[in-house]
C-alpha cells in the first residue's frame, strides 16, 4: 500500500509539472508580452516592469524563466487579474471551494442515482424495467446542459416556486468565510439562525447540482449496467449460487463489489467532464464558483486569470482522480500489493 | 434405492426460430457412495448436464426431464425454491478453472465461511462468528491445507490453481453434501496436483461415503478412480456400465473408439503411424445430425442409424446403439464385428 501511495504521489508531482509547463507556455502563446501575461501587471510603471523582468528572469534562457515561474507558483503568487487588478490567488481561494462543493455534491448525486439504477437494469436484463432505464438514460445524456438548466429554473423556480434559482445562499444570512465550503462554514458559525441558513443553502444547491448530475448519472447507469451484466455472467457468481447462497446474498456480497471496481475508475475520468458541465451551470445559476469566474475571464481576455484558473481546476480534477484510485485500490485486492514482474 | 435417478433429461438452448437440443434425453442414475465417471469430448454436454442437476443454468437454457428423483423425492413435483433448497443442501459442485470460480475481491476465509450452513452452528450470534471460524479451519484441514491462517487471509490470486481447487472442494464440503459433482476438477493442472486432487476425492468417498460424479474428457485417467462410467457424445447418452465393462468390454463403437484412442491402447503401434481415431470432429450445435448423432462418424453406421436408438440393457450395462459390439454374436446380429475388431 505504501508503494502504491508513493507511486500515485510521484504521478501527481509529474503531472503537476507538466501542467505548469503548459500554463507557462500559454503566456507565450497568448498575444502580448509574456511577462505581463504571467504577472497581469498591465498598468506597470517602467520601474515596476524592470522589477518584474528581474523576478521572472526574462533576460535568461527559457529554462531559467520556467524555474522562476515555478518559484512564483510554489510561493502562491499567481499574478494579478488583468481585468480587475486584484490578486488572483485570493480570488481563487474564495471561489474554488464553492466549485468543489457544487461538483462534489453533483458527483455524489450522480453516483448514488446512477449506479444503483444501472444495477437494477442489469439484474432485470432484457426486461421492461431495463429498457425503460436505458432509454431514460439515453434521453438524459442527449439533453444539453444549458437548456436543461434553464428548463429547471423555469419549472422548479418560476412556475412551482419550490427552489431558488440563483446564488449559493440567501443574502439574509451572514456567514463568515472560514473554509470557503459553505456547509462547513455554516456549521462552524455561531449564528442563531444556523439551521435556517443550512436549509437555505441546501435548497440553493439542489437545483444546480441535479442539473450537473444528469449527464454523468446517465453515463454511470450505462457503466454500472454493463459491468453488472458482465459480473453476473462470471463463473464465481455461478459457483456462489451452487454454494447455496440466495440471490440477494450473491448480489450484495459478491456482485456489487466486483461491479463497483469496474465503475470506480471511470468515476475519476468522468469527473473532468462533470467539472466542464459545472462551469456552464455556474453561469446559469450565478453560482459564485471558479467556473463562472473563468468563463468571465475568457470573455474579458484576462490571460493571467485564464492561465491560473486552468492550472487550479486541472489540479483539483487530478486530486479527485487520485482519490478514486485509492478507493479502487481499497476495493480491489488485485490493485494493491506487489505484482509479479512489476519491479 | 438410487441416490439420484434422472430419466430422459433434455436441455434446450432457447433460440429465435428453433430451440437447439443441446442435451438429448440423457439418463443418469447414481447409488449412494458410488463414484461415477461422466465421460465425453468437449462439447458433449457433460458440464451442461451437471449444471442442470445443480440448477445453476441461466435462462438461456430450457431444461425438462421425464423423471428427476433425489433419494426418492420427486423433485419435479416441488416448486423451484423447494427444489433449490434440497439440492443446495445435498449436492455440491466443484467447477473447472477454480481460480475463476472464487470471487477475486473477497478473501478465502469469508468465501468459505458463508458456505457454512446456519443450521450447523449453535448458540447466540456472538458465538456463531467463532464457530464459523473454527469450522472454516476444520474444512481447510480436511482438504489438506495445513497453513490455515495464511490461506484464510489470502485472496484467490495469491494462491496456486491446485490450492484454489482444494478451497473449492472445501467450500463444496461445507454443507456436508451427499453427492459431489466434480466438473473436470483437474483441468489445466499439473500431473502431481491432479493426483493430489483425485486422491483427496477418493478419500472423501471412502471416509464419508460421499457419492461423486466425476466429469472428465479423459477416459483413461478417471478409470483409476471410478466404479461406474457413463459416456456421452454430442449431448446424447452413449453407454453406461461399470468401469470394468466400459474399459474392457465396450459395446458402443464410440466408447470403443475412445478406449482405442488412448495412448495406452496405442502402445503397440509402430513409430510414426497415425493413432486410432474416429474420422471427423464433434458436430456443432447448429448442425446436429438426426438420429444417432455419432452416425456420420461411426464406422458401423447403417441406414437404421437415422433413427435415434433406444437404450438396451445387458446386465446393467446400458448401451444406446442399433448395432452394439457384442461379445456373444447370438444375442443380436452384428455382422461387422469381425472386421472392426481386426
Amino acid at each position: 500500500m505504501l508503494i502504491f501511495t508513493l507511486r500515485r504521489l510521484s504521478l501527481f508531482i509529474f503531472t503537476m509539472l507538466l501542467l505548469t509547463l503548459l500554463s507557462f507556455s500559454l503566456s507565450f502563446l497568448f498575444p502580448g508580452d509574456a511577462v505581463i501575461n504571467l504577472s497581469g501587471a498591465i498598468n506597470a510603471t517602467p520601474s515596476q516592469l524592470a522589477q518584474l523582468n528581474e523576478n521572472y528572469q526574462t533576460g535568461s534562457n527559457i529554462f531559467v524563466q520556467y524555474f522562476a515561474y515555478l518559484q512564483h507558483i510554489i510561493n502562491g503568487d499567481l499574478g494579478l487579474s488583468m481585468a480587475s487588478q486584484s490578486v488572483i490567488s485570493h480570488e481563487i481561494m474564495n471561489l474554488l471551494p464553492a466549485t468543489i462543493e457544487l461538483s462534489l455534491v453533483a458527483l455524489l448525486i450522480a453516483m448514488f442515482a446512477g449506479i444503483p439504477l444501472g444495477f437494477i437494469a442489469a439484474i432485470n436484463h432484457n426486461k421492461p424495467s431495463d429498457n425503460i432505464i436505458l432509454s431514460v438514460s439515453m434521453l438524459g445524456y442527449s439533453v444539453p446542459v444549458f437548456w436543461l438548466g434553464l428548463l429547471a429554473i423555469l419549472i422548479f423556480s418560476i412556475n412551482l416556486g419550490w427552489l431558488p434559482s440563483a446564488g449559493q445562499i440567501s443574502l439574509l444570512f451572514e456567514i463568515e468565510l472560514v473554509t470557503g465550503i459553505q456547509f462547513i462554514d455554516i456549521l462552524l458559525s455561531d449564528s442563531p439562525y444556523k439551521w435556517q441558513a443550512f436549509s437555505d443553502a441546501t435548497a440553493h444547491i439542489i437545483l444546480p447540482a441535479c442539473v450537473i448530475a444528469v449527464a454523468p448519472a446517465t453515463i454511470f447507469i450505462r457503466l454500472a449496467r454493463t459491468s453488472m451484466i458482465e459480473v453476473l455472467n462470471t463463473s464465481y457468481i455461478r459457483a456462489a449460487s451452487a454454494k447455496g447462497l440466495s440471490f440477494q446474498q450473491i448480489i450484495f456480497r459478491h456482485a456489487i463489489r466486483n461491479a463497483l471496481i469496474k465503475i470506480i475508475r471511470h468515476v475519476g475520468l468522468q469527473f473532468a467532464n462533470l467539472v466542464t458541465i459545472a462551469m456552464v451551470t455556474e453561469v446559469i445559476f450565478s453560482w459564485p464558483g471558479i467556473g463562472r469566474w473563468l468563463i468571465v475571464s475568457i470573455d474579458q481576455r484576462d490571460y493571467t486569470a485564464i492561465q491560473s484558473g486552468l492550472l487550479v481546476l486541472s489540479c483539483f480534477i487530478f486530486v479527485v482522480h487520485i482519490l478514486t484510485d485509492f478507493i479502487y485500490a481499497a476495493l480491489n485486492p488485485l490493485a494493491r500489493g506487489i505484482k509479479h514482474g512489476s519491479r | 434405492m438410487n441416490l439420484l435417478d434422472i430419466r430422459n433429461l433434455s436441455i434446450e438452448l432457447i433460440h429465435d426460430e428453433q430451440n437447439i437440443l443441446a442435451v438429448d434425453k440423457v439418463s443418469l442414475s447414481m447409488k449412494e457412495g458410488e463414484v461415477r465417471g461422466l465421460v465425453g469430448e468437449s462439447g458433449s454436454g457433460k458440464s451442461l448436464l451437471a449444471q442442470a442437476i445443480v440448477g445453476v443454468l441461466d435462462d438461456k437454457w430450457y431444461v425438462h426431464a421425464d423423471r428427476f428423483h433425489w433419494r426418492g423425492i420427486d423433485l419435479l413435483r416441488l416448486t423451484i425454491p423447494e427444489r433449490k433448497a434440497i439440492l443446495s443442501r445435498d449436492i455440491a459442485m466443484i467447477f473447472q478453472e477454480p481460480m475463476a470460480c472464487l470471487d477475486p475481491t473477497t478473501n478465502i476465509g469469508e468465501q468459505l465461511a458463508e458456505a457454512i450452513d446456519e443450521s450447523q452452528l449453535s448458540g447466540f450470534f456472538w458465538q456463531k462468528q467463532q464457530q464459523r471460524r473454527a469450522a472454516t479451519v476444520k474444512l481447510l484441514h480436511k482438504v489438506g491445507i495445513k497453513d490455515h491462517d495464511a490461506c484464510i487471509k489470502s485472496y484467490p490470486h495469491q494462491l496456486t490453481e491446485a490450492l484454489c481447487q482444494r478451497v473449492m472442494i472445501a467450500i463444496a464440503l461445507a454443507r456436508q453434501p451427499i453427492l459431489l459433482i466434480a466438473d473436470e476438477p483437474t483441468a489445466a493442472m499439473e500431473n502431481t496436483n491432479q493426483g493430489q486432487v483425485f486422491r483427496l476425492l477418493a478419500s472423501l468417498n471412502q471416509l464419508k461415503n460421499m457419492a461423486i460424479l466425476l466429469i472428465s474428457h479423459d477416459l483413461e485417467n478417471i478409470t483409476h478412480w471410478t466404479n461406474t462410467i457413463t459416456v456421452m457424445y454430442s449431448g446424447q447418452f452413449v453407454e453406461a456400465g461399470t468401469t470394468e465393462q466400459i474399459f474392457n468390454k465396450a459395446m458402443h463403437p464410440y466408447t470403443q473408439a475412445l478406449v482405442d484412442s488412448s495412448p495406452l491402447a496405442n502402445l503397440h503401434l509402430p513409430a510414426k503411424s497415425r493413432l486410432m481415431t474416429l474420422p471427423g470432429s464433434i458436430p456443432i450445435l447448429q448442425h446436429l445430425p438426426i438420429g444417432c448423432r455419432l452416425g456420420p462418424r461411426c464406422p458401423r453406421a447403417q441406414q437404421d442409424c437415422v433413427r435415434a436408438p433406444s437404450v438396451t440393457s445387458f446386465h446393467g450395462h446400458k448401451v444406446s446403439c442399433h448395432f452394439p459390439l457384442l461379445m456373444n454374436p447370438k444375442m443380436k446380429k452384428s455382422p461387422l464385428k469381425k472386421t472392426t475388431r481386426a
